[in-house]
């Protein structure tokens, strides 16, 4: 009987995870080379969900894999990259998502944390999708100008809902 | 069997003492004799920094990768050329970690100094036993192989260079 009670609440959590985070490409950006300092590379690694964090030297950007079933907080990453004295010039979250439905210009709730969609199309997410953050201080003030365009909504100003909860803006 | 148990307890906190002492093996200050590199040239010979005692060496942490390290190498190129007839030698450790965009750089940048390769960027070993942080980073080694001064550039680095050849 506990099995059955075990095996049957591992499935229903299983299928409430609409969508999970499990890796990022970061790129930092500042008035020096971010690839030829260790200091974003010591930060990135010391933020509590990550698991690894490799330079790709091509790309000028971070491969970053997270612990798996951890809350990510892109909140953090960005933490992470200005106290190593770089700003996030583009950061893409790829996560494997289980029938989320999204629509443009709405909210949706990822996890623990809400999500806005900017310049989408309706539809549902399945397998692996990645997602870039267009919110201040995750794009180049450029970038943010000509997104932040494409809502009225105000918590693309703020960054929070009415109700005063993180809300993160973002784009396939 | 206790004293098995005993003594394997012992071994484990010895080991465990001399594992936390090597990481906190100090990285190398002013003062300390440069500890050895060995590694790889172009051709797979290995080339060692302890060779070159009695020179005065210019030691190069770089990539090509490094943005601020290709133009410093631009600055070496001048150094090396104003000081090659004397007892002075630069040794430059590149971090890259494919050997060819390595050699294309070394060919770009017109180096004709002494290079050595060690893959693995921060977590190249010399790095580590370095600490290195930052590329590029620059040593200046007095010719009893003594670390004298670090990251110095132009005119400064002349005339440590000129000071160091007369000792």
């Amino acid at each position: 009987m506990k099995k059955v009670v075990l095996v049957v609440s591992a499935f229903l959590f299983v299928a409430s995870l609409q969508a999970q985070f499990n890796k990022a490409t970061l790129q930092a950006t500042g008035l020096t080379c971010s690839m030829c300092s260790n200091a974003v590379n010591k930060a990135l690694q010391n933020v509590s969900f990550v698991e690894s964090v490799k330079s790709d030297i091509k790309n000028s950007s971070f491969d970053i894999v997270f612990k798996s079933n951890a809350e990510v907080s892109p909140d953090a990453l960005k933490d992470a990259v200005e106290d190593a004295g770089f700003s996030v010039g583009s950061l893409k979250l790829t996560g494997s998502f289980n029938g989320l439905g999204i629509e443009n210009n709405k909210h949706v709730k990822i996890g623990k944390q809400y999500f806005h969609f900017l310049q989408v199309n309706d539809q549902v997410l399945n397998g692996e999708k990645t997602i870039t953050v267009m919110d201040k201080n995750f794009v180049t003030e450029k970038v943010f100008k000509k997104y932040s365009n494409a809502t009225r909504a105000s918590c693309e100003q703020t960054g929070k809902t009415e109700s005063g909860e993180r809300i993160y803006h973002v784009t396939i | 069997m206790e004293i098995m148990i005993r003594l394997k307890k012992i071994l484990f906190i010895l080991l465990l003492f001399f594992f936390t002492d090597q990481a906190k093996a100090q990285i190398p200050a002013h003062g300390d004799p440069a500890p050895e590199i060995a590694l790889p040239s172009a051709n797979g010979d290995t080339l060692r920094l302890s060779s070159l005692k009695g020179k005065v060496v210019l030691l190069d942490f770089w990539a090509s990768w490094c943005g601020p390290c290709r133009i410093a190498n631009r600055g070496l190129v001048k150094i090396y050329d104003k000081f090659k007839g004397e007892n002075f030698e630069i040794y430059s450790v590149s971090f890259d970690d494919e050997k060819t965009d390595w050699l294309k750089a070394v060919k770009q940048d017109k180096i004709k100094w002494l290079q050595v390769n060690e893959s693995g960027k921060w977590d190249a070993r010399t790095a580590v036993e370095w600490g290195i942080q930052a590329l590029p980073t620059t040593y200046l080694i007095g010719k009893d192989g003594t670390l004298m001064a670090m990251d110095m550039e132009g005119k400064v680095l002349e005339k440590a260079i000129k000071d160091l050849l007369k000792d």
